[in-house]
């Protein structure tokens, strides 16, 4: 009950989702997700046409994934079986769909409309294989792609974002004014993962989307944005491995989340354990899900609104690491010295920036008014 | 033996059964498996000449082409004939050759014949025809678009746009002495494409030479001629941009033939991005032309179509519900023009 929520219309038993990628590409990994209790399931992009993913495509590397993969491998006519599948078996799903004009899309929403998908996430912001400029950027095209998908169903449709756009605020009154129920944020950054020195060869060969944990805070600022800018509901999507990754998208907007890449490397279990431990926080907290929903937004500021205050640092206890100078290597003003295995702290150099509070393993400053 | 007989032994329906014979798509794969496994084991074919009498159907879809020799319709025959293997039907390939005699018997054979729904080019059938078709119901759809008013769904694209998007390429790469070979400017694709080009012309203060508008055959032959027309020419073009690939095979041949060097001396764009597109030196710089898609999308409109025509209850569609699907077109950036943007060959537009 805690978890409960409402999203365009859809009652789910809880905010958590699993994302349009290779984890949802058939009916046996979209169940799996289901059974590991996500309240629905995006399923892999479904297109007109069945193009080759090339290999390898994808690539991991200090926890973030870049893939150069494209859409499902499967034709719409298998999705359409897929999904009556799914609904069969009692699961919520949602269709990812992705095409080049607003009649193609409205086609294949249709389709998947009348096979009896729950709501339809529309993928227009794939970073690679479709220009430099993301679909997705483009209001008009935006506009006019939601509005003839909403003319050819009568299901929710959410639009998913891109974080490659500068007009974030105007695509979200865009798609909102066009009749989209929702907006989910972020898709994948375009991203180069690495280069191999002895090759001169990029580690995958050629432009990519980068998932996984490093994403977070760009899909968090997203998400905030997007809900600052419009009524209807966001769906937080990029990097979340843990519960509070979760709660943290949903302080910020998110009504519901979407998990992905880490369902690679945890496998399912990820999902139950985010709903577990979203569900034992809130009720620590005496909190519902939908009780925090953009809770944090309040506390989100213009610089004007920050006021600057006489904020310094201040060593809590002695330091207990005698050989880490993680704190003197970081000030940056020369605040901080290491004599005999103890911090030597030269207050009035110290400008209050706060480093040393987040660098500290041992969290042991804080800033404290010092007038 | 009949079809209870097989829904017996399966322990289903015999309407599930019957589905798997003729919408097999609505059936598990597993189910679909299983049944179609007993109905071997059991030697049981259905009864086809039955089959069509009872359904009023014949399993079969026609495909009318103009031209087999070009690749772009086999790549549009490969996507109707995909869609209708997997609803269980035949596909019918007819080859007008472009020939109004030829065009007609394939009507009047259809029609006859009652082929359950046909898929055409527009622009390659002559009205008449089209208006027969209208008239007897047969589920059509066309791919192209054409003016008129005529009710069939459609799947079409935008070849002005095409084209003028390949020339303004041209000019972004600093060329202005751009020629056009054009294709049989009796069809409107290729009539599209001449406006095509000379909006982007117009568009960037560039004086047309009529003398490098020249006209070809629509195959290797004709482009090979046309440019070798072009190239002998005391002023010859920096750059000429080709109404089809097959006809910029030609005229690369030619070009090289005549001691030119494909792009320094004389860049090349074509247009459809047919499979060879990317195998020929220089590789092809091109138009995007959809043609797998737009032949997937086609029969899914014809099935759509025959679908609604053969359920009874009208109460979630209008029968004569027309659908138009627009696919747009890209341009496939590689060698052959000059260019000097990579991010673009990358990512095409």
């Amino acid at each position: 009950m805690r978890l409960k929520m409402d999203f365009m219309g859809l009652s789910l038993k809880n905010p958590v989702m699993v994302a349009a990628g290779p984890w949802s590409r058939n009916p046996e990994t979209i169940m799996r997700s289901l059974d590991a209790g996500a309240s629905a399931v995006v399923t892999e992009t479904i297109a007109m046409e069945v193009r080759q993913n090339v290999r390898p495509w994808i690539y991991s590397k200090n926890e973030g994934y870049q893939n150069v993969r494209l859409y499902s491998d499967h034709a719409l006519e298998q999705w359409l079986i897929f999904i009556r599948q799914i609904k069969k078996e009692g699961g919520t799903v949602i269709a990812s769909i992705m095409a080049h004009s607003p009649s193609e899309m409205a086609y294949i929403a249709k389709s998947v409309y009348k096979a009896g998908a729950d709501a339809i996430e529309l993928g227009l912001s794939i970073p690679h294989g479709e220009g430099v400029a993301v679909m997705g950027s483009d209001p008009d095209h935006m506009y006019n792609s939601v509005k003839r998908v909403i003319q050819s169903v009568d299901i929710p449709v959410m639009v998913k974002f891109s974080p490659h756009v500068t007009n974030i605020s105007e695509l979200a009154k865009v798609v909102e004014k066009a009749g989209a129920s929702g907006i989910s944020a972020i898709d994948t950054v375009r991203s180069i993962i690495g280069v191999d020195l002895e090759t001169s060869k990029p580690l995958l060969a050629t432009y990519g989307g980068y998932s996984g944990v490093p994403i977070k805070p760009i899909g968090l600022a997203t998400v905030a944005s997007i809900a600052q800018s419009v009524k209807i509901p966001v769906c937080g999507i990029g990097g979340i491995s843990n519960w509070s990754d979760g709660l943290e998208y949903m302080m910020l907007g998110a009504s519901t989340i979407q998990i992905g890449s880490a369902i690679m490397t945890l496998g399912s279990e990820v999902i139950s354990d985010v709903i577990e431990g979203m569900d034992k926080w809130l009720e620590q907290k005496r909190l519902r899900a939908e009780g925090i929903v953009g809770k944090a937004l309040s506390n989100l500021k213009s610089f004007d609104e920050i006021e600057i205050l006489p904020y310094k640092a201040v060593l809590k206890d002695a330091c207990p690491e005698s050989s880490c100078e993680t704190c003197v290597v970081g000030c940056l003003v020369g605040a901080l010295e290491k004599k005999n295995g103890n911090i030597v702290y030269h207050q009035e150099l110290c400008n209050g920036c706060g480093l040393c509070v987040s660098l500290c393993k041992d969290q042991n400053f804080e800033l404290k008014w010092r007038l | 033996m009949n079809i209870r007989d097989v829904a017996q032994r399966a322990g289903v329906s015999v309407a599930t059964v019957s589905r798997v014979l003729n919408h097999p798509d609505q059936v598990t794969p597993k189910t679909r498996e299983r049944i179609l496994e007993i109905m071997k084991a059991m030697d049981y074919t259905p009864n086809w000449f039955a089959r069509g009498l009872n359904l009023n159907r014949t399993g079969v879809i026609a495909l009318l082409i103009p031209n087999i020799m070009n690749p772009i319709y086999t790549e549009i025959a490969k996507g109707v004939e995909e869609v209708a293997h997997n609803k269980g039907y035949y596909t019918l390939l007819c080859n007008s050759e472009d020939s109004k005699e030829k065009e007609a018997a394939y009507i009047e054979m259809l029609l006859h014949r009652k082929v359950d729904g046909l898929i055409f080019i527009a622009g390659h059938l002559d009205p008449d025809l089209m208006t027969r078709i209208e008239e007897t119901r047969l589920p059509a759809v066309m791919i192209g678009k054409i003016e008129g008013n005529w009710q069939f769904s459609a799947v079409y694209t935008d070849y002005f746009e095409g084209a003028r998007k390949a020339t303004a390429h041209l000019i972004e790469n600093g060329y202005s002495g751009i020629a056009h070979i054009t294709g049989n400017l009796r069809f409107i694709e290729s009539a599209e494409k001449l406006n095509g080009y000379r909006e982007a012309l117009k568009n960037a203060d560039i004086q047309i030479n009529p003398k490098w508008i020249i006209g070809g055959e629509e195959t290797i032959e004709g482009g090979y001629l046309a440019a070798k027309r072009l190239v002998r020419n005391p002023n010859p073009p920096e750059a000429i941009f080709i109404a089809n690939d097959w006809m910029a095979f030609g005229a690369i041949d030619a070009i090289k033939t005549e001691g030119f060097r494909i792009p320094e001396d004389i860049a090349v764009v074509g247009f459809d991005n047919n499979r060879m597109s990317g195998l020929v030196e220089p590789k092809l710089t091109t138009v995007n032309l959809p043609v797998y898609k737009m032949g997937l999308t086609a029969s899914r409109l014809l099935f759509d179509e025959m679908d609604t025509l053969s359920s009874t209850s009208e109460s979630d569609e209008k029968a004569d519900q027309k659908q138009q699907i627009f696919l747009p077109l890209t341009i496939k950036v590689r060698n052959s023009c000059g260019h000097q943007d990579r991010i673009k060959a990358i990512f095409g537009e």
